[in-house]
């Protein structure tokens, strides 16, 4: 009798504590992530591995003389110890190697670069700052092959690479580069660190700008010089911001692909990420090995990056009341250096689009004179008459063209939607729950697919795919493209939910609104841009994909970004340079509306 | 000779004046609080004094050394100004250890090794903060940082000492501990410091000289007690006590009689003064109305907030509401009559112009 009462009310307690629990939409928001993002990136990342030791039809079943599908290591064996022709130290190490070298330069160059002129524009009293910091995020928004492209097509000579044809340096200045400044992995590096030093300038300018300016004060007061305080204090107060730069940029550069195809293929100069296409052909099972080994670099990384953030001297930048920052004054270095700033600004940001308007309108290369130019690459018919090559219309009368710039608008749009707000309800969920194990659980799934090289990331799914007949086209695109973007959104998302103080919601809970409503009526609005720069994120990086669906897509004229690859591998480079003009007017403008509409930018997705 | 030295100070934001042509002489050895309501410019005063923040116009010294000048275009760099400044959030560095953050200034100085191990050793004694030489700054109560902070102020012996409401970060029982250390402080350094707050307790008890300013303008600048009793105008009666001063309207007829809620009583006033019929306040501090057994006034107890060591006592005389606040551990019955008198002190201020016009006392009529 009593031993019942007390299981009954053992089992009262287990109910009324599960009920509990589910009765509160955070922990069912994490619950049914925690689901979605363990089978969408550790089944992914499980199946990867397997692939690793499996044996795949093909050359590969003929080199390793084994039967289709069976348990194997000869693919590790193979691609890290095999001596003979150089073959391991050709088709792994020295990409390794490679790999290693140019992204960790291309983090000191962000870094550099981007934290110099995010310190110029917060902490000095230089000229032109507000163009400065406007220009300074258009080489993220464009396409990352942009400035590779830009940097081939200007340096470019008939001495080096593939010998083709001269560039604008050689064919108006006469000034003929030398083949490592052009190819390799110094472009590939400088170009990379470029394209990422937005990173550096957004996350290191933000640290900066909410810099508790006490702390400086308290240095000056205590007659320390200028250039103390610089190194002494401000450097390592903002050191968690360049920590997560060097993660960002080195994880982005790692996975980066259509760069080193641009600067690196021409002289056989190999990063993991071009190894691992050219071997998942013929050899898919070392293929994925590479791809594994890139996520394990960047888990290192990653893990590295929390070691140094979470140690003793915790970081705070609790702002105090002191918000007038003492502005260092540059005196009379201050014009030189902010005209020797926005020079470089345009030469990074603007003249690239000049470029490719210059490409896409001479009929034969490396001719720049006006009798060699023609708008028929845009808007010319009957092309094929006239030229013996490419396609019989202008891009912009060519429908081809126009469906895949609608499937890339709605692919983009889709997965923005998806990876938006998602990342809201993982911000949402984690920021409730913070540092509970399921939210530090999620937390970390939800930025796991940052670290997946995009390519790896399209052949698992592809690999998937071929298990789930429904998963096909373009909703296989807009999957992957939602899963890959989510950690961006996740980010902005969480920063915007712990901005908010949980009263705010509570005060609504307290009158009985419900969830849905609160989310929308009460949270949303209050956070509305950073929400929505969760959104834009996604939205910009999916229009200018490449690596991540060039295995997915059913055709290459499915998206722009596919049909501007196989333009410049077919050496339709007129047609080649007008499609990539036109996506980057695309994204500019996209960004521009959306920034416009709703006050949403990119540097709030970065995290700031 | 004073120590520092503000001449027609004034500093604009825009078109915002923060502090409208402050003149104030700070004598040495001088605690003096700066004191208002947020907002008022007591902290940019402060700031412009240390030279963290640059006056719009005037002319500042410290010691003998004009340390800003606008008509001779002088403005010495905080660090060339000698002060120590200890700051609200406490402005510790975070990836310093408590040594590390104390031994910074001492190494700008060009101390040695050893001098430095001393001072830092003296100073850690001193603020029974020892055992956590090697800590960071995280791994300290906001009690300890702040001895840190105050070590890290004193270490190189600076005679002028600024401190920007150092102790509204800390709890009620940390800040009267606190209050007395610094007291303490200020005798055993030798220094002038200048202090701004926002809670007058914190000015009446720790200052030599308090200041207190509304809307960047100097109210009153007196020793607190004095002060307390002498009030300059409204603003000032209001800002100082607690529970605050009672103010009722009432009326002045030429030859001195009041009459406010319903009483009429004569004002005889201290110093001679001529008072002139007009409308006026009338301020009575809360331990002036006495509730005792023989009072000549009738009163109803509307609220009663016993606290052990004295009992706040709102009561409603014909409408009016009054404040009293009676010593030791005694309560009242809500809604009974009590009587009470007026003692001692009363003060009459103008009611257009807020400024006080005597002080003086009453009788009933």
């Amino acid at each position: 009798m009593d031993e019942a009462r007390t299981q009954r009310i053992a089992l009262n307690r287990i109910k009324g504590k599960t009920l509990a629990w589910f009765s509160k939409p955070a922990n069912v928001i994490l619950l049914v992530f925690l689901l979605l993002l363990a089978a969408l990136t550790l089944y992914p990342l499980l199946s990867l591995l397997t692939e690793t030791v499996t044996v795949h039809a093909g050359r590969e079943a003929r080199a390793a003389k084994q039967a289709v599908g069976d348990l194997t290591f000869y693919h590790f064996q193979r691609l890290f110890a095999t001596q003979e022709n150089e073959y391991s130290l050709i088709q792994f190490y020295e990409p390794f190697r490679n790999t290693l070298l140019v992204s960790l330069s291309a983090s000191m160059i962000a870094i550099l670069f981007g934290g110099t002129v995010a310190f110029l524009v917060m902490r000095t009293n230089l000229k032109y700052v507000k163009f400065v910091s406007a220009v300074f995020t258009f080489p993220y928004i464009m396409p990352s092959w942009t400035l590779a492209l830009f940097w081939e097509n200007f340096f470019k000579n008939v001495n080096i690479g593939l010998k083709t044809s001269n560039g604008i340096m050689a064919a108006v200045f006469g000034v003929y580069m030398p083949e490592w400044f052009v190819y390799g992995g110094f472009p590939i590096a400088l170009v990379l660190g470029l394209h990422y030093a937005p990173y550096a300038f957004i996350l290191i300018g933000t640290m900066l700008r909410n810099m508790d300016a006490s702390l400086e004060e308290a240095a000056m007061i205590l007659r320390t010089r200028r250039l103390r305080i610089i190194r002494c204090i401000t450097l390592p107060v903002v050191r968690p911001a360049i920590m997560s730069t060097f993660l960002l940029v080195f994880a982005s550069s790692m996975s980066a692909y259509s760069v080193p195809v641009f600067l690196g293929s021409p002289v056989r100069f190999y990063m993991l990420s071009t190894k691992m296409k050219s071997l998942i052909d013929s050899y898919p099972g070392q293929a994925y090995i590479i791809a594994s080994v890139m996520i394990l670099l960047g888990i290192v990384i990653l893990l590295l990056n929390q070691r140094v953030t979470s140690s003793r001297k915790h970081f705070t930048t609790v702002t105090g009341k002191s918000r007038q920052i003492s502005r260092i004054d540059l005196g009379r270095a201050n014009y030189p250096l902010a005209i020797l700033l926005v020079i470089v600004l345009l030469l990074v940001a603007v003249t690239p689009l000049l470029t490719f308007a210059m490409e896409s309108v001479i009929i034969k290369a490396g001719d720049y004179t006006p009798g060699n130019m023609t708008l028929d690459f845009w808007i010319g018919t009957n092309l094929t008459e006239r030229l013996d090559q490419g396609d019989s219309t202008g891009i912009l009368l060519n429908p081809k063209v126009w469906n895949a710039l609608g499937y890339s608008l709605g692919l983009a749009a889709l997965s923005a939607f998806v990876a938006g707000t998602c990342g809201i309800l993982v911000g949402y969920g984690v920021a409730k729950r913070r540092g509970s194990r399921l939210a530090n659980v999620v937390n970390a799934l939800s930025f796991f697919p940052y670290l997946m090289p995009s390519l790896a990331f399209g052949a698992i799914y592809l690999a998937m795919s071929s298990r789930i007949p429904w998963l096909r086209g373009f909703l296989l695109l807009a999957l992957v493209g939602s899963v890959k973007y989510m950690p961006f959104s996740s980010r902005s998302g969480l920063n915007a939910m712990l901005q908010l103080s949980g009263e705010i919601e509570e005060a609504a809970v307290i009158t009985g609104v419900p969830w849905w409503k609160r989310m929308l009526r009460v949270v949303f609005p209050i956070q509305k841009s950073s929400f929505l720069s969760g959104y834009l994120m996604p939205m910009v990086s999916c229009m200018r994909e490449l690596s991540l669906f060039v295995l997915l897509v059913p055709t290459s004229n499915t998206i722009l970004t596919t049909m501007l690859m196989q333009y410049s591998e077919k050496g339709w480079a007129q047609f080649g340079n007008a499609i990539n003009l036109l996506i980057i007017i695309v994204v500019l403008l996209v960004n521009f509306i959306v920034n416009k509409l709703t006050g949403a930018s990119i540097d709030k997705g970065v995290g700031g | 000779m004073p120590e520092i030295f503000l001449k027609n100070v004034s500093k604009h934001f825009g078109r915002v004046v923060a502090v409208d042509r402050l003149d104030l002489q700070i004598l040495s050895n001088a605690f003096v609080t700066l004191l208002g309501p947020s907002g008022c410019g007591k902290t940019t005063i402060l700031r412009m004094i240390a030279g963290l923040e640059t006056p719009t116009e005037g002319r500042i010294t410290i010691g003998n050394k004009v340390v800003f000048d606008s008509d001779h275009g002088i403005n010495l760099p905080p660090n060339k100004r000698d002060v120590g400044f200890l700051f609200q959030n406490y402005a510790l560095w975070p990836h310093m250890t408590v040594y590390q953050n104390i031994a910074f200034g001492l190494e700008n100085l060009k101390w040695s090794k050893n001098d430095i191990r001393s001072r830092i050793e003296e100073l850690l004694a001193m603020l029974r903060i020892d055992q956590f030489e090697n800590r960071y700054p995280s791994e300290l109560s906001g009690g300890q940082q702040q001895r840190v902070a105050i070590a890290r102020t004193l270490a190189p012996g600076p005679k002028v000492l600024f401190m920007d409401e150092p102790l509204s970060n800390l709890d009620a029982k940390l800040r009267m501990e606190m209050r007395a250390e610094l007291k303490r402080l200020h005798r055993d350094t030798d220094s002038t410091i200048v202090y701004v707050t926002h809670d007058q307790q914190e000015a009446m008890t720790l200052s030599t000289m308090v200041c207190i300013i509304e809307k960047g303008q100097l109210q009153q600048y007196a020793p607190p007690l004095p002060m307390y009793n002498n009030p300059a105008n409204l603003f000032v009666a209001d800002f100082l006590g607690n529970p605050a001063m009672n103010f009722i309207d009432g009326h002045l007829t030429g030859d001195g009689v009041l009459s406010f809620a319903g009483l009429q009583a004569r004002f005889s006033a201290f110093n001679a003064v001529t008072l002139g019929e007009r409308d006026v306040t009338v301020g009575i501090r809360p331990e002036y109305v006495r509730i005792e057994k023989d009072g000549a006034l009738e009163a109803t107890v509307y609220s009663t907030l016993p606290s052990g060591m004295e009992t706040t006592v709102k009561l409603e005389v014909n409408g009016v509401s009054l404040t009293s606040v009676v010593f030791g551990d005694v309560d009242f019955q809500v809604d009974r009559k009590v009587r009470f008198s007026f003692n001692k002190a009363t003060v009459l201020f103008d009611r257009e112009s807020g400024r006080t016009i005597a002080r003086g006392a009453l009788t009933l009529l």
